[in-house]
């Protein structure tokens, strides 16, 4: 197939970027590695008037700033894989690229197209929401801070405004004994996730979970919060039984969304199972275990 | 991939600077369209364009049964740039002749252009040629077909019901075989032991990298031309016949494929481009997206099969009764010769004295089914194998020793009443595959269990005997001493163009980086058949052996002669013919020779061995010759996900004599991919007739991240009946893989799947209902 027709232009940074954008009327898109864009358009599934190309609005720098890791929204899957500074701060997302597309994929996308897009199954939308990222946007308005929790509306739908861009992504890096674990499970190397679970626990002195943090992605229409259901594991010692059953009251609980390839039930079942996997994980990691390994479930 | 595989790949080399030692056997060779195929050079049927040509696209119903009322072509037409909108009227004969089967099958006639009713969804009703492909398109979608939408049927056991729509006038039921041997009632229920199972398989994509793609134009001769990526060349008749101009008047050229795998056996494009540059006298470039070709292109038949096998406590098989359904979609193509493949074949490569089986190919309005890599032997090696596991674990037997027992030899018959004429491999490549494997490896993690499986297959090259096949084919030397080959072969990418230099060069002596094979050219090329049925290697290989063998038998005197010996002391390497340490360059020999009169090319024709075959009694020659081999897996297995991991492959056939070793591992490593997501992904899933997805992304081959090295080994154990003792290769090494990964898999975790693709959820629920049923708590 051929994309329907489009202007193209090259923004050399930011506030250009928006003006551009601006200019362009609400069929504008953004387009920075294209990964996601390209196909919908050679598909007719998006038929954007203009793109505003942002490769060149900065640079893909990253940054650690104050207890927290600053990527810019330029910052490539590839990036994050090979950065030591991401390695040592926040690892989740050293973890989670590897799922993503192929290696062709991961030199082009960036995190902060991927986070623009709304793709319910975005490795890292899961992880901002995990890791309770903050987005960084320029808009007409002026610059603004959002919650990655409060970012993703629904399928390809973000809380960003008409003529906002994503600049930056911040992480925060806190301190102490901590860990977190991405676990996925998708058909084939690097297509789609089925199911995404993204767990950080932080203990004390004693092994007791102080903090607990859990996030399902890509079963629903956007990932789902559910740290809630996992607060009973707080002021405990994290074992195979309490994560067992915080892991299927996630599963019975959550909304599950159709798929080409797997039914609502099996999905459900995985989401137990990675739910699971990933608490245990996250928590064996904070308490120093890095080398126990509760499966992991990437086919990679 | 193992760094065996890496190295070679370091070595290529053009072919001017091949060493001398290429051309003998075994050795890399690396023909010319391996070269450029890794440059990214070939031209592939897409590459080929003209100035002034336009772009082609298929208009196709959007729905699985219907009526056609009416279709409005005037909005399309009106588009600016639309240079042609033709339906089923603009069709000179709308019709494609298909009795496949050679033994007198009912013959239904399948429209190029649907007329007056659809049969699944994706049909052709209209084609479209534009000045630019965006116009193409707009038009397309501006044609407007007015539909009575018909009661459809999808499921192959519904079709045959009294009261289920009838597809074609005489029926839902296309065709049925069967065959027998002895007394297999009797036998039955002599046996100690009956085991009943039935073993289902899906519908498949050939998923080629190059999809369907080709040109058309006027040559100045004016014949109609076509360049197109295609597996058969002599559609040219059939396309003279479409357009009711003599045979003469058409030629289709086959370009170097992106693949094949019986997907480009029927006409692809053909037709279509055809009738536009016919009609608009214009060249015309059609390529058709993947969606389409996912959509609408045959598929591999579904099978249902059901065993009932019969055995003593020691495991041998007193009788085997099989009961095979498959889903031929809307319209007949290959179906007949799918099935008949499949009945012959179903009894696997184990004796059977007393044997009945048969099937049934039956009509459905999904999306038609016909040629895929395997034809129908594929597809029962599931059945056939998985039943030979089964009755092991019921006998507590090893489901080695069970086979071993049960292996044919030369001069066993087969369920036909045939006897088996060439030695028979499969007990030496079971033993290999067995031994391959090495020790076990360890599980990744808690959840996960190692298992490990094997099986058995065999698979015929070339066509059935009661085709009477033939292929010719043309050699010539230059006054240079370079040697020219004409064959109307295709090549698939499996290297068919460069077996003939090598096999050329073996009995001439001329290297293959001095030969030019000029294939696929209906108009200049001599007919060959089409590259299907892995008969191109038993049939243009046979051809070019004899024509090489009598062009040398030509050379010999003049060689001698001048060389002062006897003829059959001369010897015919490294482009030199040598008697002793005296000898002469093939350049010297080509211009005496035509000095001499001696014109220094020959055209044959190689006829293959021909039988009959009674359809009533289904007894009969079947096929020239079988390939055997047999496959061996490990795989780990998540017991919590149901996902299966592919960690070691070994794959061993016996080929008689590899022609080219590297391209014999590369068949096997290419259709042990094709198997193993055959095995655990790959489904065309239709629902009432749609397809739930044609995205290409959504379509689960299995990438290089899912597979494993694959350990391919051609063993060089029975003659066959191609050229030198090879035998055909392209097909046998997509059967096994399936049967073996269930046994693996049951190895791993207790449960044995019947029903293909091996899916995780699948795997799962078979888990839980085994769980359930032994009345242990699910985790």
């Amino acid at each position: 197939m051929y994309s329907a027709p489009f202007e193209y232009v090259r923004a050399s940074s930011w506030p250009e970027a928006v003006d551009l954008l601006e200019g362009g009327g609400e069929d504008a898109r953004v387009i920075a590695g294209g990964q996601s864009l390209v196909p919908m358009m050679m598909l007719r599934l998006a038929a954007p008037s203009l793109l505003v190309d942002v490769s060149a609005a900065a640079d893909r720098s990253v940054d650690l700033v104050d207890a927290e890791l600053v990527l810019s929204a330029l910052v490539r899957h590839a990036d994050i894989e090979h950065s030591e500074v991401v390695r040592g701060s926040c690892p989740m997302l050293t973890e989670a690229v590897t799922h993503i597309g192929n290696v062709r994929v991961r030199h082009r996308g960036t995190i902060g197209g991927s986070l623009a897009h709304g793709e319910p199954t975005a490795e890292l939308a899961t992880v901002a929401v995990a890791e309770g990222a903050t987005v960084t946007v320029l808009g007409p308005g002026g610059e603004r801070a959002i919650p990655a929790g409060d970012l993703f509306v629904t399928h390809f739908t973000t809380s960003l405004e008409p003529g906002e861009v994503v600049t930056a992504v911040r992480f925060p890096v806190p301190g102490g004994r901590r860990g977190s674990s991405f676990q996925e499970i998708a058909r084939r190397a690097g297509d789609f996730a089925l199911v995404e679970a993204a767990a950080t626990v932080a203990l004390d002195e004693d092994d007791r979970c102080l903090s607990v943090r859990l996030v399902v992605g890509a079963v629903s229409d956007r990932p789902v919060d559910v740290s809630q259901a996992a607060r009973p594991l707080i002021g405990e010692r994290i074992g195979e039984d309490a994560v067992g059953e915080v892991a299927r009251a996630v599963a019975a609980e959550i909304e599950v969304g159709p798929h080409t390839h797997a039914g609502r039930e099996y999905r459900r079942r995985l989401v137990s199972v990675l739910a699971g996997r990933a608490l245990l994980t996250a928590a064996d990691r904070a308490a120093g275990a890095v080398h126990t390994d509760h499966g992991n479930g990437a086919r990679a | 991939m193992s760094t065996e595989i890496a190295d070679r790949d370091a070595t290529i080399v053009a072919p001017e600077q091949a060493s001398p030692d290429a051309s003998r056997r075994g050795a890399p060779v690396h023909h010319r369209d391996f070269v450029e195929k890794v440059a990214g050079t070939l031209p592939y049927a897409d590459d080929w364009g003209f100035p002034g040509m336009l772009h082609g696209v298929v208009v196709r119903a959007q729905l699985p049964s219907a009526r056609i009322v009416a279709i409005d072509t005037s909005a399309a037409r009106a588009v600016p740039g639309v240079r042609a909108v033709l339906t089923a009227a603009d069709v000179p004969h709308n019709g494609i002749h298909d009795e496949a089967s050679g033994l007198g099958v009912d013959a239904i006639q399948q429209p190029v252009l649907a007329a007056d009713r659809v049969r699944y969804d994706g049909e052709p009703v209209a084609v479209i040629a534009a000045e630019t492909p965006g116009a193409a398109l707009e038009a397309a979608g501006l044609v407007d077909v007015e539909y009575e939408e018909l009661p459809g049927v999808f499921d192959p056991e519904e079709a045959l019901r009294d009261d289920a729509p009838a597809i074609h006038a005489g029926g839902n039921r296309y065709v049925d075989w069967r065959s027998s041997i002895g007394d297999v009632d009797a036998a039955m229920r002599s046996a100690d032991l009956v085991v009943e199972e039935t073993y289902r398989s899906q519908r498949v994509d050939h998923a080629y990298l190059e999809p369907e793609a080709g040109i058309g134009w006027i040559d100045s001769d004016g014949v109609l031309t076509l360049r197109v990526s295609t597996q058969v060349i002599e559609h040219a008749r059939e396309i003279a016949e479409i357009l009711k101009l003599p045979h003469s008047r058409v030629r289709v050229i086959a370009s170097y494929m992106g693949g094949g795998f019986g997907g480009k056996e029927d006409m692809t494009i053909e037709p279509f481009l055809a009738l536009l540059v016919w009609r608009t006298r214009r060249p015309v470039r059609m390529v058709w997206t993947r969606q389409e070709s996912l959509l609408a292109r045959y598929k591999r038949h579904p099978f249902t099969m059901r065993y009932r096998t019969g055995v003593r406590r020691d495991g041998t098989i007193v009788a085997q009764d099989v009961r095979i359904v498959g889903d031929a979609g809307a319209y007949p193509l290959l179906s007949s010769r799918v099935l008949f493949a499949a009945t012959v074949n179903a009894t696997g490569p184990y004796r059977v004295q007393d044997a009945r089986v048969e099937s049934t190919a039956v009509f459905t309005n999904n999306v038609p089914t016909s040629a895929f890599r395997g034809f129908g032997a594929m597809q029962v090696v599931f059945g056939y194998e998985s039943q030979m596991d089964r009755i092991a674990e019921l006998l507590g037997l090893d489901p080695a020793e069970v086979r071993r027992r049960n292996f044919v030899q030369r001069g066993d018959l087969r369920v036909t009443g045939e006897p088996i004429d060439t030695g028979v491999g499969v007990g030496e490549c079971m033993e290999r595959v067995l031994a391959e494997l090495g020790p076990p490896s360890r599980p990744s993690g808690p959840h996960s269990r190692i298992g490990r499986g094997f099986a058995c297959s065999m698979q015929p090259y070339g066509r059935s005997v009661f085709f009477a096949d033939r292929a010719s084919a043309w050699i010539g030397l230059e006054q240079d001493g370079t040697m020219v080959i004409r064959a109307g072969v295709t090549d698939l990418g499996a290297g068919q163009a460069a077996s003939l230099a090598n096999i050329a060069g073996e009995i001439l002596g001329v290297t293959v980086d001095r030969t030019s094979v000029h294939i696929g050219d209906s108009a200049l090329t001599p007919l060959t058949g089409g590259t299907f049925a892995t008969r191109q290697l038993y049939m243009s290989g046979n051809a070019v052996l004899k024509v090489a063998r009598s062009l040398r038998s030509k050379l010999e005197p003049v060689a001698a002669a001048l060389l002062e010996c006897e003829p059959a002391q001369l010897s015919f390497e490294d482009n030199r013919v040598s008697v002793g340490d005296r000898s002469l360059t093939m350049a010297e020999v080509a211009q005496a020779a035509e000095h001499q009169g001696v014109m220094p090319y020959v055209h044959e024709t190689f006829e293959a061995e021909t039988g009959e075959f009674d359809r009533e009694t289904g007894r009969g020659r079947s096929f020239p010759d079988y390939t055997h081999g047999a496959h061996a897996a490990e795989v780990e297995v998540d017991e919590s996900t149901g996902q299966v991991r592919v960690l070691k492959y070994v794959a061993c056939h016996d080929v008689g004599r590899a022609i080219s070793m590297q391209r014999v591992e590369g068949q096997i490593q290419g259709a042990v991919a094709q198997g193993v997501g055959y095995a655990l992904s790959e489904d065309v899933e239709l629902v009432d007739g749609v397809p739930s997805s044609t995205l290409f992304a959504e379509y689960l081959i299995p990438s290089s991240v899912d597979l494993p090295d694959i350990r391919a080994i051609g063993l060089e154990l029975h003659p066959g009946k191609g050229p030198l003792g090879a035998r055909g290769i392209g097909e046998p090494p997509i059967g096994p893989s399936a049967p073996a990964l269930a046994s693996a898999i049951q190895d791993a975790v207790g449960v044995r799947l019947q029903r293909l693709p091996m899916t995780p959820e699948r795997l799962l629920d078979a888990l839980q209902a085994a769980r359930g049923a032994s009345g242990s708590v699910a985790s």
